[in-house]
């Protein structure tokens, strides 16, 4: 396939997830859908059920407001009102995390909101490093294994989890590649980028793994087009289509990304020798540079400045989820990091339920005029 | 050599025509965005000027509208705008504080003019141009008089930032409990100043601080600001077409650079 033709593959994938879900529950496969932010993907992999992301939609909010406040993510809402509405039907259990306040409050929500499909806690640790740390983590993942086998009827083996974690290795390979070459190709647009990013969660690993392997080789293949003008993003989401158009629009090449649901997904890969279980503890022990990860030393802002200049991004775009406050609490620290080495910052808020994206337009067009 | 500059704004549009950096007209229509007010600021300032559309070299559209008025060479965004017009009436600005029909702007400027930073309000419209309007009509005054009657006032009486729904009930308690008008216009005033003056110190203040958009003309909040932020504030009779100006400006400097 050419890289345009890989490229509309991954858009049907993303833009259509029931449909993808569809295939899989057709083909006689179970799935579990994952909440943001991590989820422990490797393990429902290995018991050979379909892991598929429920990061929620640009949808009307109505249902959801009888279990959430209105000033709350609408991240969360959302997929609260998609389970309310049948979006998810078919799936045999969700996995939420506890990795913000507003998640705890979805997975206590959806017990009562979508009784149809199992509500499975992953409680991970404030402090998650260390025996201590490692072990509450490693709890967690048994208690995840013992209400999965219950949801399922799914069976867990350790040498299995060994299997999928060499192929979510592969696949995290796969991405931090792809993701540096598209930083040298402007000609594959936001809304291509994120489309790429965005399927990862709606296709089994193996098979985006393959897709995004074909892509990287048909890319080196082809010639970059002229350069643009080079941002790096920030945030927990950035797939609005009106929003990646305006960067479209306005010749912005988004050359690098620290979005959750997009690179920060696959920075950490999983030792692949020993007890799979402790593996995956340590690996999330690892993992940082998140606004939804307790750090002491908030590396997160100098991780931004680094990997800015080091893929020659002339200004980062905080795309902040309004009333994520995980986020929130990160923007000063970002902003100060990055003006004190000489990166224009912008910040632009969405939701899951924004549709004039006039004062975006605005605010990026006069970003760019800065830049320029 | 004409150069046209349109700012097509929420609810006025502004038309300037620049001949060798002077201003040969201009033109102000109290009908914005989806109405016929562009295209009648910009003949009412072709008239002014004794000109024909053939005499344009360049128009450049700015504001809420720049995309929708068809008559435009080039387009550029309201705060790029500011930006250059603030800079030709006061060559000195380091801020400049815009107060729109519905949206509040910031803009850092360094030495040459250029746009060092910039920061806008939230979607909503208190400290905007339109929570004046519901404010005046609360009063049943017109808008213009809020500046008269802020400058009569002993007290100012307190009115909410947060919200223009809350804060026009407030205004009707205020009345209702015998607060004299005057003391509520300052109230109300000050209500925009301190939403704006946040919003300002977010970004940072550096003098020159100058105002731009047609809240600047409102004296009332221009004193409220300037208490708010410990600044005097420039302000010139043009700060309301500053956007169209700096639209023709730019006209200008792209059809040099081409």
């Amino acid at each position: 396939m050419t890289a345009q033709e890989l490229l509309r593959r991954f858009h049907t994938a993303a833009a259509d997830p029931k449909g993808q879900m569809k295939q899989y529950l057709e083909a006689g496969e179970k799935v579990v859908l994952t909440a943001p932010v991590y989820t422990p993907e490797e393990i429902i992999h290995s018991m050979g059920l379909v892991p598929m992301g429920a990061w929620g939609a640009d949808v009307p909010l109505e249902g959801s407001k009888e279990y959430f406040p209105s000033f709350i993510c609408s991240v969360m809402q959302s997929i609260l009102e998609l389970g309310m509405k049948g979006g998810y039907e078919g799936a045999s259990a969700i996995v939420i995390p506890s990795l913000c306040d507003s998640l705890k409050c979805l997975g206590q929500n959806w017990k009562y909101a979508v009784p149809s499909i199992p509500f499975i806690p992953m409680t991970y640790p404030q402090n998650r490093w260390g025996t201590v740390g490692t072990s509450f983590t490693r709890a967690g993942y048994e208690r995840v294994i013992a209400d999965l086998e219950k949801a399922t009827g799914a069976e867990f083996d350790p040498a299995k989890l060994t299997q999928s974690i060499k192929v979510y290795n592969a696949h995290n390979a796969a991405m931090r590649k792809v993701d540096e070459a598209l930083a040298h190709h402007p000609e594959i647009t936001a809304a291509q980028r994120s489309d790429l990013f965005k399927s990862a969660f709606f296709m089994k690993k193996e098979e985006h793994t393959a897709l995004v392997e074909e892509l990287l080789a048909a890319l080196e293949g082809q010639e970059p087009a002229a350069g643009k003008l080079k941002v790096m993003t920030t945030g927990i989401l950035c797939d609005s289509p009106a929003l990646l158009d305006i960067f479209d629009d306005l010749g912005l090449h988004i050359a690098a990304d620290d979005v959750a649901a997009q690179s920060r997904q696959y920075r950490v890969d999983c030792a692949e020798d020993g007890d799979p279980l402790d593996a995956l503890a340590e690996k999330f022990a690892a993992m940082g540079n998140c606004s939804v990860l307790y750090d002491p030393d908030k590396k997160r802002p100098r991780t931004i400045v680094e990997q800015a200049k080091a893929r020659g991004a002339q200004g980062v775009v905080v795309v902040l989820t309004k009333f994520c406050d995980p986020e929130e609490f990160d923007v000063p620290f970002i902003k100060r990091a990055c003006q004190a080495a000489g990166l224009p910052v912008a910040l632009v808020e969405i939701d899951r339920q924004m549709v004039n994206f006039e004062q975006a337009r605005t605010l990026l067009e006069t970003f760019r005029d800065v830049l320029e | 050599m004409l150069f046209a500059g349109i700012d097509v704004g929420s609810t006025t549009s502004k038309c300037i025509l620049l001949r060798d950096g002077e201003i040969v007209g201009s033109a102000l229509v109290d009908m914005g965005i989806g109405t016929a007010g562009p295209e009648e600021a910009y003949s009412q300032t072709l008239t002014a000027a004794g000109a024909g559309p053939e005499d344009i070299a360049c128009c450049a559209a700015t504001g809420y509208g720049r995309a929708t008025w068809k008559g435009a060479d080039l387009t550029i965004s309201e705060l790029t705008a500011h930006g250059l017009g603030n800079h030709f009436l006061f060559p000195d600005a380091r801020t400049v504080i815009d107060i729109g029909g519905q949206d509040a702007k910031v803009i850092q400027l360094d030495a040459d003019g250029r746009m060092a930073n910039f920061v806008m309000n939230d979607k909503c419209a208190a400290g905007t141009g339109r929570f004046l309007e519901v404010m005046a009509n609360v009063l049943r005054i017109p808008i213009g008089d809020l500046e008269v009657l802020a400058a009569q006032a002993e007290h100012t009486a307190p009115i909410s930032s947060t919200c223009t729904v809350f804060a026009e009930s407030e205004v009707i308690s205020q009345l209702a409990s015998g607060t004299p008008v005057a003391d509520v216009v300052a109230g109300i005033c000050a209500s925009v100043a301190s939403r704006v003056a946040a919003l300002a110190k977010r970004s940072g203040v550096k003098e020159q601080v100058c105002m731009s958009g047609g809240v600047a003309q409102n004296g009332g909040v221009r004193r409220a600001l300037e208490q708010a932020l410990g600044v005097s504030i420039a302000y010139s009779p043009q700060a309301q077409m500053a956007g169209a100006l700096g639209a023709a400006l730019h006209a200008c400097q792209r059809f040099h650079r081409r």
